[in-house]
């Protein structure tokens, strides 16, 4: 079995922040004296990811996402554990581990405005030392992929922020780096192009390889690229499987719809009726009960029953309530 | 590295030629003040009979037109833009890649050079005419002055981003270039040439840094120091220069265990 490409062991992340209350007094106090806290921003996750896997690395804001990706991709020094990526550790910053790798981040841009992309990725291509050959393929891929051709020879400044997101994207990608930690890479995009970057996504790991890490607040990101997540939250590490174990994990219910010809009525016996209106409700029932309560409701209802339908939850409620838990999900589900 | 430094001298000119007018001004405002010096000496000299501690008023004009060639060669503005790089998130972008930042600000320094050094020499050349400048020096003074220029160059280029590095620690480094910046002005020979100061601030002025990239150079254009004089700031300069790479490396490798990637 190949050994993981991203192998992380209770990596941890403590930032000091200075404070300082608001109004003159603190503000002249500050001079003489500051004050500093710690903020614990990863609190020793342990996971790793094989080749090849596109994973979803999901939290809430401030959860530790970032830190944890600045962390694999060299920028931020760990206050403690260890990490490899392509076996190397990421803040030693070794040539072989930057053109290894690459971390793009929706809300970002590594490009030069004032240039046309085209002459960016000239720049990028002796940077990263990539052979003329291998550069126009990629390139030509690339083009491809991302429909970039009318883009590439208009000024950066000049392009709207989906336009710009493609080009981020094939800047971040002509080294054909065998690991991409994307951070956001669908933020403010409208759901067009974020369905377009998402398709490259997949298709740019079925094609190349790539190891992918992932964040986003979007779940159709998730779902459409993820077999495969990690959850984290106040820096813990809460879930790491797949996505489809999460909801049966997470959720110790499914939902029950069922569609009525006249009006719904009280069906509080059923189970937690969390929505309904004229003819129509969802009804929560534990997930160990969900076949005997729906043959129930078929039984009671009889010919009053038009619909019937149950299911897991969706994975945006599942995710909601992981985020809005406080209990690690170990525990939760123990 | 060359196909590097060659594909980002493009990307560079390209972008620089947008801001060519700016970059024109900058210049122009950059010589207001050795000018300003120039006509309170010149005043003065003329007042005292010509002279001043041996400086007649042709001198004192070769001395801060030299002075404006050298400020205008051996600028760094480094630690200015990596604060505003740090805090607007757009160092890492630039940490991600196998390329030091360093180089960057090479290439964007020598464009900027490039593009306003002709228009700083017909400024120049209006001042020397207008003030009748005479040069009096060898032309081993001319010889000495290329390893000279480019020490100095190289010098405040590295004072720079040892500055910058703060940013690592501080996020704010105002204070510091502020700081610099006035004691550069004191020590520099840019209130007068370093002759004509005090001894006690000679010396301190030939202890620091400053000189070595301001004064030392401008004296060497102008053809006013002795060949043993001369060779003897040339090896100054190199100790200097010496100590600001090795105080750069280690702040640097120090910094990048404190830097907390703001912004991105």
């Amino acid at each position: 079995m190949d050994a993981p490409v991203v192998d992380v062991r209770a990596l941890r992340k403590v930032y000091r922040v200075t404070e300082r209350e608001t109004g003159l007094a603190a503000t002249l106090r500050s001079l003489v004296k500051r004050r500093h806290r710690e903020v614990l921003a990863v609190d020793g996750i342990t996971f790793h990811i094989d080749p090849g896997e596109v994973v979803g690395f999901l939290g809430p804001n401030g959860a530790g996402k970032t830190t944890t990706l600045k962390m694999l991709s060299g920028l931020l020094y760990p206050t403690g554990g260890e990490a490899t990526v392509l076996g190397h550790v990421p803040w030693r910053r070794e040539g072989d581990f930057l053109r290894g790798m690459t971390l793009l981040m929706g809300n970002r841009s590594q490009l030069v405005w004032d240039i046309p992309a085209a002459d960016s990725f000239l720049v990028l291509k002796e940077i990263y030392a990539v052979p003329e050959r291998q550069y126009k393929r990629t390139l030509d891929e690339l083009t491809e992929l991302l429909e970039l051709q009318p883009l590439l020879h208009k000024p950066v400044r000049g392009l709207s922020l989906g336009e710009r997101m493609k080009v981020e994207f094939a800047a971040g990608l002509l080294h054909s780096p065998g690991v991409a930690f994307l951070d956001e890479p669908t933020l403010g995009l409208d759901i067009s192009m974020q369905g377009r970057i998402r398709r490259f996504v997949a298709e740019y790991n079925q094609r190349s390889g790539a190891t992918i890490l992932l964040t986003s607040h979007y779940m159709d990101d998730v779902v459409a690229l993820c077999r495969r997540v990690i959850v984290i939250h106040h820096g813990v590490l809460l879930y790491d499987g797949a996505l489809v174990d999460l909801a049966e994990r997470m959720a110790p219910y499914k939902r029950i719809t069922v569609t009525l010809r006249g009006t719904v009525g009280d069906l509080s016996t059923f189970g937690e009726v969390v929505a309904s209106s004229d003819n129509t409700a969802t009804i929560h029932v534990p997930r160990t009960q969900a076949g005997e309560r729906a043959a129930r409701m078929v039984r009671e209802l009889g010919d009053r029953l038009a619909d019937i339908s149950v299911e897991d939850p969706a994975i945006e409620e599942v995710i909601d309530k992981v985020f809005t838990s406080e209990r690690p999900l170990a525990e939760a589900t123990a | 590295m060359i196909r590097i430094y060659r594909q980002l001298l493009i990307a560079q000119i390209q972008a620089a030629a947008q801001y060519r007018i700016q970059a024109v001004l900058w210049m122009l405002f950059s010589i207001i003040r050795p000018v300003i010096f120039l006509a309170a000496w010149t005043a003065v000299s003329n007042a005292q009979g010509g002279s001043v501690g041996g400086y007649t008023t042709s001198d004192f004009a070769a001395y801060y037109i030299a002075l404006t060639i050298v400020g205008q060669l051996t600028t760094a503005w480094n630690s200015f833009e990596f604060e505003f790089e740090v805090r607007q998130g757009r160092l890492s972008p630039k940490l991600l890649r196998p390329l030091h930042p360093l180089h960057y600000a090479v290439v964007e320094n020598l464009i900027w050079k490039a593009t306003t050094f002709l228009p700083l020499l017909v400024v120049c050349a209006l001042v020397a005419v207008t003030f009748h400048v005479e040069w009096h020096g060898e032309w081993w003074h001319l010889v000495l002055f290329v390893p000279s220029i480019l020490l100095a160059a190289a010098l405040a280029f590295m004072i720079a981003w040892v500055i910058a590095t703060a940013t690592f620690w501080l996020q704010r480094i105002n204070t510091i270039n502020t700081l610099l910046q006035r004691t550069g002005f004191m020590f520099a020979g840019q209130i007068a040439p370093l002759a004509l100061v005090p001894t006690w601030m000679q010396v301190i002025s030939y202890s620091l840094p400053f000189a070595y990239f301001l004064a030392v150079p401008a004296e060497i254009l102008r053809g006013g120091v002795t060949l043993e004089r001369g060779l003897l700031y040339l090896v100054g300069q190199a100790v200097w220069l010496g100590l600001a790479v090795v105080a750069f490396r280690f702040a640097w490798r120090a910094g990048l265990r404190e830097f907390s990637a703001v912004g991105a």
